[in-house]
């Protein structure tokens, strides 16, 4: 019996030191388990905020990257202003208008405006960069000073040259009196002719002096009466290919150039067409433009620019205006722009569309036209015909730029939804106590428009 | 008894395992099945000391990131290697990069719970 107890106590001591060993082992493991997970959650905790800290970077370079961008777009932006004076503010007066607009499009749950959003800070931002950038193709738009080739060449208005042609006849029929009086003419005849021969001369000149403005539509008889007038002569005695530059002289040149030359009063020749060249037709229609591209570049003819029958812009000079929308576009689709700035081109090439296919570049109607361009295209008139810092036009009060809106908008030029919204909104209140001077605000009756 | 080399993938670290006495770790260890992975390892390990260990051993382990099965596979090679200690003389540099603090905490552990192993930390 005493055996077997000392067999079984050491067959006890043997399952305790086994029990012991085993459960050591298993403290051990729990301990470096305990051990794992402590540093796993202090490792996690450290990632987390390494990931945190990065994306903190990450939204910081963002943001910057943003800022640069609308630099870089304030940038373009304000070399179109400064560039020319034609413009002034214009660009950054237009999104300013076009974002005031579109908020209040946005507030507005009615008609067209049900599917309109400019909500998210996205949407927003890509109105803004499309209104800062929709004149942006002017940049290519030439001014004289990068063309200029000779010491005197300027932007020169030629009615001081035709004036002194003027003058010249002016001189001739006095001398011609002289002549007659030599001749034993009876002088009070030759006075009195002489006066009359002078009086039409100074009331050509008006009527030529006074077409040359622009202000009003040039009906077809006072084009005849002009022509008429053109075909006045005075002999010119100077050399008129010397003083120039290649491209001008190699135009001259084609002309008979030798003297005493008699000369007409106002001409169209052949040194004033300014050829088209290189002129990528297939890219032009790739773009989708449609307006037709003039045979020549320019045509500076005298008694064809005299002739032009509304404003100032030969049909030329008026394709080259346009063709700024057209450089917005082309160098907009040039953009990488991301995904949510995808509109931008879109929106800022067509505020010069109308809603009835008769704008420009695209000839888009309404249902191409996005709100947002047709917000845009408000805010360019507008923003002209109110500016009282353009060289060529006086300022027009509040109620006349809107009633010529109206008028855009009864021809279907401009979206009259967008119109109303500007007027019941009173933003064109708001706009014109910022950026019109105090004499051209008076009192609109905005209910007749709505 | 062959030497060992499994090639380093984006996940898993390159091994050497040298009959000359020479084991190196190196790179991350995120294997989707670690004690799988490791298994060749252990048994050229197990079998290097019963069969062809030199006397001297150096192991080098510069691991940057590992998962926590793998913490917990370390402490079981650790103990392989802690079980052949008596007979072996075996020498492991655990190195670690400077900005690495989860490494250098992970060595501390184990120099901690390997009393007799001789473990030098190692910062690069």
């Amino acid at each position: 019996m005493a055996k077997s107890n000392s067999k079984l106590v050491v067959e006890i001591e043997d399952l305790k030191q086994v029990f012991e060993t085993t459960t050591n082992k298993l403290i051990k493991d729990i301990n470096r388990h305990d051990k794992i997970m402590a540093r796993t959650d202090k490792d996690q905790m450290r990632e987390l905020k390494k990931l945190e800290s990065r994306l903190l970077e990450v939204e910081m370079l963002q943001q910057s990257q943003k800022e640069l961008l609308d630099a870089f777009i304030k940038l373009i932006a304000s070399a179109i202003d400064a560039k020319s004076k034609y413009t002034g503010g214009h660009c950054e007066r237009v999104p300013e208008l076009s974002i005031m607009i579109a908020n209040a499009a946005n507030a507005a749950t009615h008609g067209i405006f049900k599917e309109f959003s400019a909500e998210t800070e996205d949407e927003k931002r890509e109105l803004s960069i499309a209104a800062w950038l929709h004149d942006c193709g002017k940049v290519t738009t030439p001014v004289y000073v990068v063309d200029k080739a000779t010491k005197l060449e300027t932007i020169y208005n030629r009615i001081h040259e035709i004036r002194t042609r003027f003058e010249v006849i002016h001189r001739d029929k006095t001398i011609e009196a002289l002549n007659k009086k030599l001749n034993g003419e009876d002088v009070n005849k030759v006075d009195i002719w002489l006066e009359s021969e002078h009086k039409k001369l100074i009331e050509e000149f008006e009527l030529v002096a006074n077409s040359n403005v622009g202000a009003e539509f040039m009906k077809d008889g006072v084009k005849d009466i002009i022509k008429n007038i053109s075909s006045r002569t005075w002999t010119r005695n100077f050399d008129d290919t010397i003083g120039l530059a290649h491209e001008e002289k190699k135009r001259v040149l084609l002309e008979n150039s030798t003297t005493p030359q008699v000369e007409q009063l106002l001409s169209d020749k052949i040194r004033h067409i300014i050829p088209r060249e290189d002129f990528d037709y297939e890219e032009y229609e790739r773009m989708g433009f449609k307006t037709k591209v003039p045979e020549h570049l320019y045509n500076l003819g005298e008694l064809y620019n005299i002739c032009v029958s509304a404003g100032t812009l030969s049909y030329e000079e008026r394709f080259k205006i346009q063709e700024h929308v057209q450089m917005t576009l082309v160098m907009l689709e040039k953009l990488p722009f991301p995904e949510y700035l995808k509109n931008v081109p879109l929106f800022a090439g067509a505020h010069h569309e109308t809603l009835i296919g008769t704008g420009y570049p695209r000839q888009l109607t309404i249902d191409d036209m996005p709100i947002a361009s047709r917000i845009m295209a408000i805010a360019d008139v507008f923003e002209a015909l109110t500016a009282s810092d353009r060289p060529y036009k006086e300022p027009k009060t509040l109620s006349a730029s809107i009633k010529i809106l109206s008028f855009m908008v009864k021809d279907q030029h401009l979206d009259k939804d967008i119109f109303q919204l500007f007027l019941s909104s009173g933003i064109y209140k708001v706009y014109a106590k910022k950026y019109l001077l105090p004499a051209q605000i008076d009192e609109v009756n905005i209910e007749q428009y709505l | 008894m062959e030497n060992l080399v499994i090639k380093e993938t984006k996940y898993t670290p390159k091994i050497v395992l040298d009959t000359n006495g020479i084991i190196s770790l190196t790179g991350k260890s995120y294997p989707e099945n670690t004690f799988e992975f490791y298994e060749p390892m252990m048994k050229w390990i197990e079998n290097y000391f019963q069969t062809d260990s030199i006397g001297m051993t150096t192991i080098n382990i510069e691991i940057t990131y590992f998962n926590s099965s793998s913490s917990k596979l370390f402490f079981d090679f650790f103990d392989l290697l802690e079980e052949n200690s008596k007979d072996n003389k075996i020498v492991i540099n655990w190195i670690y990069d400077e900005e690495n603090e989860s490494a250098e905490e992970a060595g501390e552990d184990f120099i901690e719970d390997f009393e007799d192993l001789d473990i030098n930390l190692v910062q690069k």
